[in-house]
């Protein structure tokens, strides 16, 4: 039951998957993308893996998936014996869901605001970080009214996918020039997640905490 | 509104700061790192490192010191310079000493004022320290003087009288048991931060509430 | 800002576009020292520089090096540096294309040439946490070429460079070889007689916005183009966040406003070097002038 992750280290996206892994302790293999300069992942012979162009993929037992986010649900469905990353009842399986599509959404304007800034990306940076700004703020008003109700996680008491996958691009937000001032609730919940255990930092993301 | 330099300001909810973090605040256009120890007060101090500027909001805490980031130089609460790992056995000459701002905590917000003297006017007086909640902070993206005005008329429902107990501070009595004190904090000419807390027998069942109206206030100034 | 007056800065060649970054009969609209210049490829190893202004053009010098395009905007530039590393034959030659850097050039020499900051921004890889020492180096300013070199530099690293499989005490060797362009030699791990030649080539522009470019020269037989260009971003990219978060992001000459260490030499030597040369161009002291 061999794990390959196609795979760039400076990629917020890859990122969310190698978090995932780590914390459920899966051993896989890595396929060095050369994104930057060489946009490997526009290649033919890539294409052929994701049409999309797109990493991360995962490859597990003759599956090919494409999406952080997809990949993060089906390591959790697949491999976390506890259910506690990807809860299937009622009460937390939606929201789940819900700041997962957020995550590859809404949260998905802080990249391209760092593409822009770090890789000299063409697009219009104050509209990608008004946007970012934007989404940053609703999650800070969520993880506020989670505080006043005594907790700490985007959904229910423990962390699950929905943080995993959000948390790359609100830590990596200074590389697109975006500041955390304006949200300190991000900034606690972003302290806990560093503080989990087999957490691991990512270029960006300040080792030490 | 102007941000006098002796005037006490509210930049951060007490609960807010977490033990053992350093936050990064702005105040008047300047970088103000906002730290804790593993236990102790809230600390206000430049966003500086005096080794190579880096940004002390970025760094770490041990025990009751902060630590830069870059290379590791340990500052103790009073700003001055203990360790510098580069070089383990020398001990930093006094002249090392990060740049620190009086800070108080009161009524559950953490005041600063950027002129370190005594000048000036006191923290506002609403009372004893104990019995008040956190609300939230908010973040608002507008100059100071038009939240303050919004503030002044605003409705945050079954509402009393709103009257200014500091020049940047404003008390709403919400019916005969509810207060809420609003701290103003002028981050530059294009944003405002607010920090409310609340005091009364309904203040910790209604912060949620309270938080939703607030919220419903930032949004009401953007859109003006 | 407005193009700079600086003679200081303009007679340097700077890097505009990495080799390959624009296709044949393609280009690209950049900016040096606050000066919009259009690059155009023309051929397979050639290109066209030149300064625009309005509908006016005016055609810059070129050179294609170190994986680079360089240009300059003054009439007497100091010339490129040599750097044999780049003519081994067996030497594995790669540019990391290029990335942005909202902060003075000089910020980003200044962090290239420091050793402190191994444990804390690259631990475990260029650093551990229980040995932060940096032990005494010497600087030279080598009057001939007019570079500030330091040499006998030792450090601790776990994991030295793509290759490593341990922990090593590497030895460096750093050049200054402009106020914009710096370079180190590393013992290979897997061959100590050699060195690694990694670069850092900056694109000022404009004061306090860089792009950098980051050739480098290794020898390593197993690693990927992917794998070599990897290690290096991540080392860069933890670097960008310090380089970001500096205050004032304008270098200061004034001795007293930053406090350097004994492990500072290098960036002491730099300083010296930059105030003599009278550059005004993203130093903070010179911005009222």
């Amino acid at each position: 039951m061999a794990i390959r992750l196609y795979d760039y280290s400076l990629s917020g996206s890859c990122y969310k998957v190698r978090l995932m892994l780590g914390f459920l302790g899966l051993e896989y293999e890595r396929v060095q993308m050369n994104f930057y300069p060489g946009r490997q992942h526009r290649s033919p012979e890539f294409r052929e893996i994701n049409p999309l162009g797109q990493i991360p993929v995962l490859e597990e037992d003759g599956l090919r998936l494409r999406d952080a986010q997809a990949i993060l649900c089906h390591l959790a469905n697949s491999h976390d014996a506890s259910g506690e990353w990807l809860p299937r009842d009622a009460e937390r399986f939606g929201p789940v869901m819900m700041w997962l599509m957020f995550a590859g959404g809404e949260l998905m304007a802080a990249s391209a605001a760092r593409l822009h800034d770090a890789l000299g990306y063409e697009l219009d940076i104050e509209e990608a970080r008004r946007k970012a700004r934007a989404a940053f703020r609703v999650l800070d008003d969520h993880l506020t009214a989670r505080e006043i109700a005594g907790a700490r996680w985007i959904v229910g008491d423990t962390p699950t996918i929905a943080d995993v996958a959000c948390f790359p691009y609100v830590a990596l937000a200074g590389d697109g020039g975006l500041g955390h001032e304006e949200y300190p609730a991000l900034r606690n919940w972003m302290r806990d997640f560093r503080r989990l255990p087999r957490f691991r930092a990512m270029s960006g993301i300040p080792e030490f905490i | 509104m102007s941000v006098a330099r002796e005037l006490w300001t509210g930049v951060a909810l007490d609960d807010q700061i977490q033990a053992a973090s350093s936050n990064p605040v702005i105040l008047d256009g300047q970088a103000l790192a906002v730290w804790r120890g593993e236990e102790g007060p809230v600390r206000v101090w430049e966003d500086r490192c005096p080794h190579r500027g880096m940004r002390l909001s970025f760094g770490f805490v041990r025990g009751e010191t902060l630590r830069c980031i870059y290379h590791g130089w340990t500052y103790a609460t009073d700003g001055q310079c203990l360790a510098i790992p580069a070089h383990p056995t020398l001990a930093p000459p006094k002249t090392i000493c990060a740049s620190t701002y009086p800070s108080e905590t009161r009524y559950g917000i953490v005041w600063t004022k950027l002129d370190g003297g005594s000048n000036g006017a006191a923290l506002p007086d609403l009372g004893p320290d104990e019995g008040w909640e956190p609300v939230r902070s908010l973040f608002v993206h507008a100059a100071a003087s038009p939240v303050l005005e919004a503030l002044l008329n605003c409705d945050l429902g079954q509402q009393g009288p709103v009257h200014m107990v500091a020049e940047n501070a404003a008390e709403v009595e919400i019916g005969p048991e509810l207060r809420v004190l609003v701290a103003v904090h002028a981050m530059d000419d294009e944003r405002t931060a607010l920090h409310a807390v609340a005091r009364g027998p309904r203040a910790a069942s209604e912060r949620a509430g309270l938080a939703r109206r607030l919220e419903r206030l930032r949004d009401d100034i953007e859109r003006a | 800002m407005t193009v700079t007056t600086d003679p200081v800065a303009l007679n340097q060649w700077v890097p505009c576009a990495w080799d390959g970054q624009i296709p044949v009969g393609g280009s690209l609209d950049t900016m040096i020292f606050g000066q919009p210049i259009h690059v155009q490829r023309t051929g397979e190893d050639s290109y066209r520089v030149a300064a625009v202004d309005g509908t006016t053009e005016r055609e810059l010098p070129v050179q294609v090096r170190y994986t680079c395009v360089f240009t300059t905007l003054g009439d007497t530039p100091r010339p490129l540096p040599e750097i044999a590393e780049f003519d081994e034959a067996d030497r594995r030659i790669t540019g990391c294309g290029n990335v942005g850097v909202n902060t003075s050039p000089y910020r980003l020499v200044e962090n290239f040439l420091d050793m402190a900051h191994f444990a804390f921004i690259h631990t475990d890889v260029l650093g551990a946490l229980d040995q932060t020492e940096v032990l005494a180096y010497r600087t030279e300013h080598r009057k001939e070429v007019d570079e500030i070199w330091a040499i006998d530099c030792t450090f601790y690293q776990p994991a030295a460079s793509k290759a490593a499989t341990g922990g090593q005490l590497t030895r460096y060797v750093y050049r200054v070889m402009s106020p914009f362009s710096v370079m180190l030699y590393k013992n290979v791990v897997t061959d100590p007689s050699r060195n690694d030649a990694i670069c850092v080539f900056i694109q000022p522009k404009r004061e306090t916005e860089c792009l950098a470019y980051m050739p480098m020269a290794i020898v390593d037989e197993v690693s990927t183009v992917g794998d070599l260009i990897d290690f290096q971003q991540s080392i860069f990219l933890q670097d960008r966040v310090i380089l970001e978060n500096q205050r004032p992001a304008l270098l200061p000459l004034d001795p007293t406003s930053e406090l350097p260490t004994r492990a500072d030499a290098s960036s002491i030597a730099y300083r010296r070097w930059l105030k003599a040369m009278d550059i005004r161009f993203g130093i903070l002291e010179k911005q009222a002038a």
